[in-house]
């Protein structure tokens, strides 16, 4: 739709209006109120960042030890499923019983993690991450 | 109080909070509470929650100040976060929720004389400005507080003067189409002290 306004008069007018708008005066106790939320702020201890330098060796430790965890596993899985045959099912409980260390160290890693997710969590809630 | 005075306070002041005296932020929010406030007006028009939302704004430039790189002014950088801290607390309670067609029509030009008819019909059209869209309210919100400098205002919004001046062209177009009547209604004695710039007018 084309508009028959004229707008250097329209725009005359709102800039004009809303350019005259009446200054507001803070509250009296604006001041105060920000500067006390402000020495609250400065009294509370700063939160200790997490040392990310410090622990990256670990971290990089962690995360050899678990890819190297997962790719055992893969191998052993296809190495048991390659050996399992219908016609002997014997062997399936063989090829479990060779599965069961792997087992126990996928739970080994999975424990710490949990525990340190758990932990992070709580300490968040308590603000001090 | 000139221009380079502040910003030289400002900077004596920073540098005494970041030497660990927090009773020198008290001269930074001493100067610029009245800005804070009229900015966070012009984005709610409520004066309770603007004065918690500058102070909110207050707030943040404690927390930030360290983070500030001095490569811009300081007003510059309390300004832009000011503007982000304004925006966040609008987008998770906005101001207003009236459609800009739902904005009640102001008077016509019949009642041009009247004083009350013609406050009436200004604060439509400032009520009008929040009801915008989101893009085109802050720059036009921005401009006004910032006495029609495009330049500050993209300064505050962080974006570049381009982007900003064609979000406000739009956005004032939008506010003329809704208030066709102002085109009538010459408003003689505020148009002859208020000269706007004519950068982005068109």
């Amino acid at each position: 739709m084309k508009s028959n306004l004229n707008p250097e008069t329209d725009l005359g007018s709102i800039d004009a209006i809303l350019s005259a708008e009446d200054e507001l005066i803070p509250s009296s106790g604006f001041l105060a109120a920000t500067m006390e939320r402000v020495r609250e702020e400065a009294a509370f201890p700063k939160p200790i960042p997490f040392p990310w330098l410090r622990a990256l060796p670990g971290i990089a430790l962690a995360v050899a030890v678990l890819g190297w965890c997962g790719f055992e596993l893969v191998r052993a899985v296809l190495r048991s499923a390659r050996e399992i045959s219908f016609a002997q099912p014997q062997l399936i409980t063989v090829n479990i019983h060779a599965l069961e260390p792997a087992g126990w160290v996928a739970v080994a890693l999975v424990v710490p993690m949990l525990s340190w997710i758990l932990s992070r969590r709580i300490a968040g809630r308590s603000g001090l991450l | 109080m000139p221009a380079a005075m502040s910003a030289e306070e400002d900077l004596a002041d920073v540098n005494r909070v970041l030497a660990g005296e927090a009773q020198a932020f008290e001269g930074i929010v001493r100067r610029w509470q009245g800005p804070l406030v009229n900015m966070a007006w012009r984005y709610c028009r409520d004066r309770g929650r603007a004065e918690d939302m500058a102070q909110e704004a207050f707030l943040r430039v404690w927390r930030g100040l360290a983070g500030w790189r001095r490569e811009s002014s300081f007003s510059t950088w309390l300004f832009a976060l000011a503007a982000n801290v304004f925006r966040s607390e609008l987008q998770r309670f906005p101001a207003v929720n009236v459609p800009l067609e739902d904005v009640a029509e102001p008077a016509g030009p019949a009642t041009q004389h009247d004083g009350l008819a013609e406050k009436q019909s200004h604060d439509a059209v400032r009520r009008a400005v929040l009801a915008l869209p989101q893009r085109y309210r802050e720059p036009v919100v921005l401009y006004y507080f910032h006495e029609m400098d495009v330049g500050a205002a993209s300064r505050t919004m962080g974006l570049p003067e381009g982007t900003v001046k064609a979000r406000l062209a739009r956005g004032r177009e939008l506010l003329r189409r809704r208030f066709p009547h102002l085109n009538e209604q010459n408003t003689p004695q505020l148009s002859s002290t208020l000269r706007p710039k004519k950068e982005v007018l068109q």
